[in-house]
């Protein structure tokens, strides 16, 4: 898309690889040997479900009204976000808004989220809107205030599978994506139907199933060895939060979702799609759109296929056990070992965002500095003195990112094993039986590692 | 000018390296499947 637009001012796919000991295909081959080495090792080491019902131990409590100051301080930034950009330059390089919401939010919180639990739901700025006006208007009208409506159940996480599909369509597809004052309307927009959401279900509810990103936050934050519940932090086995994960109609699609969109901003940076794009494209073209909306078009239906076809991997997975339990459906199956594709989707976002994050982050300490991108008087470097810095790219090497990709999609597909290695003992009591379960499975772990690997080989 | 057709052959050779490790799988499951169903038929 760079090609034929605007560069984006925020490419993910930052540096190539050079020097490697060994060719890239290569390292596709060892993981799936690590693949396989783990499946065995689980099938003869793992005889009984570890994970599942694994136990938690409180090990802090503090006054639950210390939240108060992280929800202020989330309220805060939210300001600050939508008035940066709406009355900030209207250059996406010099106003914040959009290095925030790409680069600190939707990527730098991740780590956050899988070291420390949940810190998203924290700052989470309209969550603390929704309970400060629910706890002022308990106090105004005490009982008569009606009980929020019962959440329907086929509903499930299906909107924050839109809203997550939306938010990559923005971020990948979208020419306006970096536009300050288009993303900060979206922010309010965003927003003002989360407090609808949350006045009509409750705002734990709606956090629960409806909020495209606390889903997505909360998500990573299940893999993390902590978790913080009204002022208590309990300590837990790692990886066993997720086991816990109740997998309501739109979490399969959910997962799908964040593996396909990601999966498709690597896909749109390799040679494949350039091939691809501009023939869609010409489709489009060939049927009166514009330039701009065909090629917008034809990055629409690259997205939707892509996470189409991650969609029928994992489904092609789920449909692999039924070789050994025909008795259940492929949805019951696919919804049933779920919560595996999240430590995938942790994996591919280490692996596509890792550079991104690393050199792009770098930036917030100017941008904050001078958060609406002024013009500056000669030896002014903003508030926090930090204006005149600029991004050293010399800090990581290519080499380096390239490890890191390959240990985070190879540790990352092996805990998506081991999860779902530990979901077969429960569904099947035979350690042999879930073994066997299992062997769809392991070659769906392989093809995302291989995809994955692939996709950054060749961008 | 036009692109040789087999220009972009190693490309294509390079990521089908990708796909060998699933296709052994994918083969060795499948092949374990058949033996499985010879095996019962014969019993």
């Amino acid at each position: 898309m760079s090609g034929v637009l605007v560069v984006p001012p925020i490419a993910h796919g930052l540096v190539g690889r050079t020097d490697l000991p060994i060719p890239a295909w290569l390292f596709g081959w060892g993981a799936a040997v690590v693949l396989v080495v783990s499946f065995v090792a689980l099938a003869v080491l793992w005889p009984r479900p570890r994970l599942e019902g694994a136990h938690e131990r409180r090990v802090l409590h503090v006054p639950a009204w210390l939240e108060i100051p992280f929800g202020l301080i989330g309220i805060g930034l939210f300001v600050l976000i939508v008035y940066a950009g709406l009355e900030g330059a209207q250059v996406d390089t010099a106003n914040l808004t959009p290095t925030f919401v790409y680069v600190l939010f939707w990527v730098g919180l991740l780590p956050l989220q899988v070291l420390f639990g949940d810190v998203f739901a924290l700052f989470n700025p309209w969550r603390a809107v929704g309970r400060a006006a629910g706890w002022v208007s308990s106090r105004i009208a005490g009982d008569a205030l009606p009980e929020p409506m019962a959440y329907p159940e086929r509903l499930g996480r299906w909107p924050a599978a839109i809203g997550i599909l939306c938010f990559a369509w923005l971020e990948l597809v979208s020419t306006s994506r970096s536009d300050p004052s288009t993303l900060a309307v979206l922010i309010l927009a965003y927003a003002a139907i989360q407090l609808v959401g949350m006045s009509l279900y409750g705002v734990s509810q709606w956090e629960r199933y409806g909020d495209a990103f606390a889903v997505y936050f909360n998500l990573f934050a299940r893999l993390s060895p902590l978790r913080w519940e009204r002022g208590t932090l309990y300590v837990r086995a790692l990886l066993s939060g997720v086991t816990t994960l109740d997998a309501v109609p739109g979490t399969v699609a959910v997962l799908c979702t964040m593996i396909g969109t990601t999966t498709f901003d690597g896909f749109s940076n390799g040679p494949v799609w350039s091939d691809l794009a501009p023939k869609v494209t010409d489709v489009f073209t060939s049927i009166g759109f514009g330039q701009a909306t065909a090629l917008q078009l034809a990055f629409t239906v690259g997205l939707l296929v892509v996470v189409g076809i991650v969609s029928l991997l994992y489904r092609g997975g789920a449909a692999g056990m039924r070789s050994v339990a025909p008795e259940h459906s492929t949805t019951w199956l696919a919804r049933t070992f779920v919560h595996t594709l999240t430590p995938i989707a942790l994996a591919y976002a280490v692996a596509h965002y890792f550079s991104f994050l690393a050199y792009q982050g770098q930036a917030l300490a100017y941008l904050a500095a001078n958060p609406l991108g002024r013009t500056l008087a000669e030896g002014d470097n903003g508030w926090l003195g930090t204006a005149n810095w600029g991004i050293d790219y010399t800090w990581v090497g290519a080499r380096t990112i390239w490890y890191v990709q390959v240990g985070a999609l190879v540790l990352g597909h092996v805990a998506g094993l081991v999860l779902a290695h530990d979901r077969a003992l429960k569904v099947f009591p035979d350690p042999k039986e879930a073994t066997r379960s299992q062997y769809w499975m392991l070659v769906v772990m392989v093809a995302f590692t291989s995809l994955g690997l692939w996709l950054l080989s060749v961008r | 000018m036009t692109a040789p057709p087999l220009a972009h052959a190693g490309h294509w050779i390079a990521s089908l390296l990708y796909v060998a490790p699933v296709a052994l799988i994918v083969c060795a499951l499948l092949w374990q499947s058949w033996r499985e169903k010879r095996r019962k038929g014969g019993a």
